[in-house]
């Protein structure tokens, strides 16, 4: 466990911002790589404003916890980018940088002074990785969206919801942190490439794209048959396993998925059940006669799953042979065994002191492993990126700080 | 000339269903030489999914599995067999990267355990994309993409009408998400392999989401205050408008959080006298008054189709969206402006639109270039030329039904 990370020795300017942009940038340094969100106190990041705060630092910036899971792993500077001597620190930092990261809408870069070509000019082998929601071309290249509707625009929520009922919003954001990953994806695919090629690109990801990919399938029923795929509830979105649902347990919401993909799950779960006459009925006994008689089928199901524990069910059914697991709610995810188990959320202690839960390393690799990390303190990396990594003078960073570029 | 990203790197992927497949095909949109191992005779399971042309079914033919599996090569063999085996061990033996979604025990009981393959290839990175993971008391159960899903927290917390079914998208959305986590680690790997060496990769996808999506933004709240929310069938029942509304022509996601935004939502709504008082010029005032809010909205959106919404919205910098279906986003002028949908031919099916790739390089932008193989198509290639089996090795090992 004591060897290299992958990107160790990679540095990354991260301008990115929300949740998206900051996902990008921790996903890299979980790889190993130094990353610095760049912020300021001019207008503080949307995202360290959202309660729940740590108990007794209401309203403090750097205490939201609602956030730090997802931004723990950046490092942070304060940059007052409004000032042209602020954009020309950020040009220093970057010329120090493998990678730069920004989630702005086409255009912002190049007002900030930040764009490919100025970045370029400190640093000939830059990789810009751009990250907006419709890309940097294209007739929709200015739309504004949210994380929670970006996934409008890439088809996904058009087959969210109940089967024939109207789409059904996901209520926070899927595209963000999907995009944040992606957006490291982008950035790890940029450094093969300048490893081959030895020089820097400007990478577009527009995250509509990056999404739209899980519309895959459906796009290939519109490609051959024209067809406008729509809400399903659970159905398996190609039909090929029946029954394919979440359904009612005993307790105040509580569910069990259930998946049976062929015949042989299917009998398992029939023995499961103990051979209930409903279910050896012919219609049910092949895939095809389940698929056409799936209402009633689940409904049936639905009869035996609601008198019985939904964890205790899953076990049986697991040790049956038929695909089940318990439906986890928020408060299921810090007690269930397996999560435990896997160290999937940790208690880290936050240097203002007070403890907080973020995600661990929710990859397990074999030889080398990340530390865990706090949501970053606004400016905490300062010292050390203007005095050390820049080698400004004490007098130079005094000024900056006092005439509020470093801010 | 640029050299692909992923030029020269040699990847073996040995799965069934979505998560691998992806992961694989997202090294191969980049450069990356993939082979696909298949079950002989039925291959893998999305050839049996659909959609096919017409409805008629077809193994060479399914659209999920087209899609999924472009710029591969595709061998058959059969891993139950000591020879296939045998095969298989030699193939990743020559391979950079194996990228696998077995259950643990399955890939232990074949020997293809990490533990074993590191001994024979110390170089080799190992992916595995499984529901649970390598490890904890899921580990070995058998899970299919929903139930993986609902093992995070996401459609009980966030998807769904209050006292009905949780939901997931209708995709395989933990398994897409699993395999792009998986590729970011794996490309990492791939850039590190000569200096650190090799890797064994483990993602859950369950985990991947319950981490980085539900986790996210709740799980600190929820250990520090106990409290936690479940979902509502609004996009935002704190602030409104946010959640999606019925239009003319289908629906649009109304959104407006900021004092800007309202004005501008309301000046698209042609400045309505009800949308003027100043009480709502509040979000979250406006969301306790969201029945009215709502239904005032609806016989404005009733009369316009999503897309003249969403302009008439954007233009007043209110962030509001169509909600497109898949043609509308597939087809809309944007699209064509980024040539993000591409043709391929197909030796059976001919003609095929597919999706581009979801992030370009301008040098060497990648994404599909060759189509989905045909079961078995590079066996002779694969197993004469580079594993350099004579031909009567070879043609006995198809009469035994190994390949």
């Amino acid at each position: 466990m004591s060897r290299k990370l992958p990107l160790s020795g990679i540095r990354v300017a991260n301008f990115g911002w929300g949740w998206l942009g900051p996902v990008a940038g921790q996903t890299l340094s979980r790889l190993g790589a130094e990353v610095y969100k760049i912020e300021s106190y001019v207008r503080v990041d949307i995202n360290r404003t959202i309660p729940p705060f740590a108990h007794g630092h209401d309203k403090d910036p750097n205490c939201s916890i609602q956030n730090h899971a997802a931004w723990a792993g950046n490092g942070s500077v304060t940059i007052n980018l409004k000032k042209p001597e602020g954009q020309q620190l950020a040009r220093e930092l970057a010329g120090q940088c493998d990678l730069v990261l920004e989630n702005f809408g086409p255009g912002v870069m190049k007002k900030l002074n930040l764009d490919y070509e100025q970045l370029k000019a400190v640093n000939p082998n830059c990789l810009l990785i751009s990250m907006p929601a419709a890309g940097l071309i294209g007739a929709l290249k200015n739309v504004r969206t949210y994380g929670m509707s970006l996934s409008s625009i890439t088809g996904l929520d058009s087959i969210t919801g109940y089967k024939d009922g109207p789409p059904i919003p996901m209520e926070n954001a899927y595209a963000d942190p999907l995009g944040g990953i992606i957006g490291a994806f982008a950035a790890v695919l940029a450094l093969n490439y300048r490893k081959r090629n030895g020089k820097g690109q400007h990478i577009d990801f527009s995250q509509q794209e990056g999404v739209m990919q899980l519309m895959g399938p459906a796009f290939m029923d519109l490609a051959f048959n024209g067809r406008v795929a729509g809400p399903r509830s659970n159905l398996h979105p190609q039909d090929a396993a029946a029954p394919h649902g979440v359904f009612p347990c005993q307790g105040d919401d509580r569910w069990i998925s259930i998946a049976v993909a062929d015949d042989q799950e299917w009998a398992n779960l029939v023995a499961a059940m103990g051979a209930p006459e409903w279910a050896r009925k012919p219609q049910f006994e092949t895939l095809q006669g389940r698929l056409d008689n799936i209402d009633p089928l689940h409904s049936a199901l639905s009869d035996w799953t609601g008198q019985q524990d939904d964890y205790k069910l899953a076990e049986i059914l697991q040790k049956a042979g038929v695909a089940a697991a318990p439906v986890l709610n928020i408060s299921d995810l810090l007690s269930d065994p397996h999560y435990k188990a896997r160290n999937t959320f940790v208690e880290v202690e936050h240097p203002l002191g007070f403890k907080e839960t973020v995600y661990g390393n929710y990859v397990k690799t074999q030889h080398a492993e990340a530390p865990l990390a706090t949501g970053p303190v606004m400016g905490q990396d300062n010292e050390y990126v203007f005095k050390d990594l820049l080698q400004m003078p004490q007098t130079r960073y005094d000024k900056l700080v006092a005439d509020q570029v470093i801010f | 000339m640029a050299i692909a990203a992923l030029e020269g790197v040699r990847v073996v992927e040995l799965g069934e269903g979505v998560s691998a497949a992806f992961c694989a095909k997202l090294f191969g949109d980049y450069g990356a030489e993939v082979i696909k191992i298949e079950k002989p005779a039925a291959g893998d399971i999305t050839r049996h999914w659909g959609p096919y042309p017409d409805d008629i079914p077809h193994p060479e033919k399914s659209g999920t599995f087209f899609t999924l599996n472009t710029n591969k090569q595709s061998v058959t063999l059969d891993i139950d067999t000591a020879k296939g085996r045998e095969l298989l061990v030699s193939l990743i033996s020559q391979a950079d990267v194996l990228i696998e979604n077995n259950m643990p025990r399955q890939m232990k009981e074949w020997g293809l355990d990490y533990a074993s393959l590191s001994k024979l290839a110390p170089k080799l990175i190992m992916i595995s994309i499984t529901p649970f993971g390598q490890t904890g008391p899921y580990a070995n159960w058998k899970a299919y993409d929903l139930n993986t899903f609902h093992l995070t927290g996401a459609g009980s917390r966030y998807c769904g009408r209050q006292g009905e079914a949780p939901l997931e998208h209708g995709t395989y959305s933990a398994e897409y998400y699993g395999a792009y986590v998986a590729a970011t680690w794996g490309l990492a790997s791939v850039f590190a392999q000569d200096e650190t060496g090799g890797e064994h990769i483990d993602v859950s996808c369950a985990e991947a989401i319950a981490a980085t999506f539900v986790g996210g933004q709740n799980i600190g709240g929820f250990a520090q205050d106990g409290v936690f929310g479940s979902r509502t069938g609004v996009g935002m029942p704190l602030a409104a408008p946010a959640t999606i509304l019925p239009c003319k022509d289908g629906f649009v996601w109304m959104l407006a959080l900021e004092a800007a935004q309202w004005h501008g939502l309301v000046n698209a709504m042609g400045n309505p006298d009800w949308a003027k008082l100043e009480m709502f010029d509040d979000m979250f005032t406006r969301a306790q008054n969201s029945d009215l809010i709502y239904s005032m909205m609806i016989e404005w959106t009733m009369q316009h189709s999503k897309q003249d919404i969403m302009d008439m919205c954007q233009e007043n910098n209110c962030p509001s969206t169509a909600v497109y279906d898949i043609q509308d986003a597939a087809e809309h002028p944007h699209m064509q402006d980024r040539n993000y949908v591409v043709e391929l031919e197909h030796p059976v099916i001919g003609r095929v639109r597919d999706l581009g790739a979801p992030v370009r390089i301008p040098d060497c932008p990648g994404g599909p270039t060759t189509a989905a193989p045909l079961l078995g198509q590079d066996n002779e290639t694969i197993y004469r030329e580079k594993l350099g089996l004579s031909e009567t090795q070879y043609r006995d090992l198809q009469s035994a039904g190994v390949i």
